[in-house]
């Protein structure tokens, strides 16, 4: 991206919560700074002003769920030179993916009856249908890792993936271990994703007393396995498989 | 298709057949079936996944799904607890109305598009609009861990609660932000708001009740208890809507910040409020801006005063696993109710979950919104036609709809 042109840029939702939006606005003196460098010639959420692409970063967040909503990420993605997605919903499927494809009949039945016609498909990343350039990970994003990705594109730079896991955030926020430390632990020893998420929450969730569920997905060269060994020696089976389908139930696990 | 309207949460847009003063809201969000995801989870986990069915509410999703926790393992949380999730809850108001107001709903008022141009147009009021997100945002990131999606908060109690410290800190920032909400007020009273006269209902939850009044006539009130909750609030599909549309009681209800402010007090004549008119939810939400940025100071002066009480406490033997948790929401009643299999553990928080129905503020909104639609239609015969679209779209974000909890 050349510096003598403000790059034009698209935010868009698609079927989620809209948190990793607040958590854009919530950035405040920090977004209006940022905001000075971008052309947002489209955003719903923010503004009735509508322009047409080609556009040159578009940020998306939420799951494709709907056919309306598949095809306009294909469009967007032709429409736009760099595609980022934003938060668990776009990166991952998020929460919307607990429910597993198969089940949703069921469940349109149940909740709305059966004359009901479902438009959604299956809650799955982004990148089921279209090539992302970048992912920002969270539910809901860091607010800072946002303006990290957007400056380092704005700087030419491709930006790069935290290489370590929550745990080194972790210590650095001084929190007990979950999965060894049975002294510090209320309830004992507790199950934790922590050891093969990617870094960049600042162990938000550990350090506010909940586990790491691993909204972040998986960190490069992630020791599943290995974690999963220690959690077979907290827990049963059941439990494991709900903290890894809590997020990363569409991850190649 | 038409575009969708912007500056709402959620995607929607109106479909009018101006021949027949009818209008239809139309809802696109997909679905995402939360209540079904929630089924074979276990109690832990619901207020954790709830929270995710809005970003701009999840703290009223997160004490809803909470409460119905208790209530179905009959746990009595102690009064720090309450006071905290109560504190909690008024940062969420003021987060979320102080967000629509400026962001969302204003820039129709104030000649501007989006909320940030407010910097330029009225650096004054664009600066308060900063504090009070800035003051909200700390009073649940202190509280709940993080500012969107609580992290703290557990079945019982908190598995941390804030130090003095951070209260004392809190408490000085609230004394400093005071102006800016008082300001809020007075700059949304001093706005003209359209011209429009509709009868509604408008509810609230008084304790474990729901209290409804006629926007004609807010002195006859009428209640009902949250138990009956699913009956009184009746949910209907429609073809060209992923949301549900309710009713309370029949007929066509507004909830939220104008319909509180019915329910709670005599601040219609206060402020001079209209509640036959919808587009008054954008100075009701000034007001309670106010209000609950006054009821934030209280109750952190009332932690201070004594000590705080962290314990956790555990789930009775009498529990009877089926439970009910209600909360007002910035955008209204919000109900969560959560059927666990007694089988699983005893009662503790890993029961399973069997069961759960969830009714958002939004679902009841949009009937009333098509009434309101329809009787602006009505009222505004002699306007271009251009003119009464830009009044539709303006009047869908008074209501400060949430469709993505509407859809859920």
């Amino acid at each position: 991206m050349k510096n003598n042109h403000k790059p034009k840029v698209a935010i868009y939702d698609f079927t989620d919560c809209e948190g990793c939006e607040v958590k854009i606005v919530s950035l405040r003196e920090k977004f209006l700074t940022l905001e000075k460098r971008l052309d947002i010639v489209d955003w719903r959420l923010g503004q009735e002003r509508k322009k047409p692409g080609p556009f040159d970063i578009t940020i998306i967040e939420g799951t494709p769920i709907t056919p309306n909503e598949i095809q306009l990420l294909k469009k967007l993605r032709e429409e736009s030179k760099v595609l980022v997605g934003l938060g668990a919903c776009a990166c991952l499927g998020g929460i919307p993916a607990i429910m597993p494809s198969k089940e949703r009949g069921k469940w349109y039945k149940k909740i709305y009856g059966e004359k009901y016609q479902p438009r959604g498909i299956d809650a799955l990343p982004l990148s089921a249908y279209a090539k992302i350039d970048f992912l920002i990970h969270g539910c809901p994003v860091d607010g800072d890792e946002v303006i990290r990705v957007i400056e380092e594109l704005l700087s030419g730079k491709k930006p790069a993936y935290r290489g370590y896991s929550v745990c080194f955030e972790c210590k650095q926020a001084n929190n007990p271990c979950r999965l060894i430390d049975s002294q510090a632990m209320p309830a004992g020893r507790q199950p934790c994703l922590g050891p093969i998420t990617q870094g960049g929450c600042g162990a938000v969730c550990v350090s506010g007393g909940s586990p790491c569920y691993g909204c972040f997905g998986l960190r490069e060269d992630a020791n599943i396995e290995g974690l999963t060994n220690i959690l077979e020696g907290l827990t049963d089976k059941e439990e494991i498989e709900r903290y890894f389908s809590m997020f990363l139930s569409r991850e190649k696990l | 298709m038409k575009d969708f309207i912007a500056k709402i949460e959620g995607h929607g847009n109106l479909t009018v057949d101006w021949n027949k003063d009818k209008v239809k809201l139309n809802v696109f969000e997909g679905e995402r079936l939360f209540e079904g995801i929630l089924v074979g989870r276990t109690a832990e986990e619901m207020h954790w996944i709830t929270p995710r069915i809005c970003g701009v509410c999840p703290v009223a999703h997160n004490i809803a799904s909470l409460k119905a926790v208790e209530d179905a393992l009959d746990i009595k949380v102690s009064e720090t607890t309450r006071q905290l999730r109560d504190l909690m809850a008024c940062g969420q108001i003021i987060q979320s109305h102080s967000l629509h107001l400026f962001f969302l709903s204003l820039p129709d008022y104030l000649g501007i598009d989006r909320g940030t141009e407010l910097a330029q147009k009225n650096p004054a009021a664009f600066k308060k609009a900063l504090a009070l997100k800035e003051v909200s945002d700390e009073i649940v990131q202190t509280v709940g861990g993080r500012n969107v999606h609580p992290t703290t908060t557990a079945i019982g109690g908190f598995h941390k609660v804030p130090t003095k410290v951070q209260l004392k800190k809190l408490l000085k920032k609230l004394a400093e932000t005071a102006t800016a909400a008082r300001d809020t007020v007075e700059l949304c009273l001093g706005l003209d708001y359209p011209e429009l006269k509709v009868d509604l209902k408008l509810a609230a939850l008084v304790n474990d009740k729901i209290a409804a009044v006629s926007s004609n006539n807010i002195a006859g009130r009428v209640e009902s208890p949250v138990k009956n909750y699913k009956k009184d609030i009746e949910e209907d599909i429609r073809d060209y809507s992923t949301a549900k549309f309710g009713k309370y009681r029949g007929e066509e209800t507004l909830v939220g910040a104008l319909a509180r402010l019915a329910v709670y007090g005599d601040y219609g004549e206060k402020y001079d409020l209209d509640f036959t008119n919808p587009f008054y939810n954008n100075p009701a939400q000034a007001i309670e801006i106010e209000i609950y940025h006054r009821n934030a100071r209280t109750i952190i002066e009332k932690l201070l005063a004594g000590d705080l009480d962290a314990r956790i406490i555990p789930p009775s033997k009498d529990a009877s696993f089926i439970g009910i948790g209600a909360v007002e929401a910035p955008r209204g009643g919000l109900y969560h109710e959560v059927h666990l299999d007694p089988a699983s553990r005893g009662a503790g928080k890993n029961n399973i979950i069997v069961e759960a129905n969830i009714i958002t503020p939004t679902v009841q909104n949009l009937t009333s919104i098509e009434k309101s639609a329809r009787a602006l239609l009505e009222q505004t015969k002699n306007r271009p036609q251009k003119e009464t679209e830009r009044l539709l779209n303006m009047l869908v974000r008074a209501y400060d709809p949430c469709i993505t909890c509407s859809v859920h």
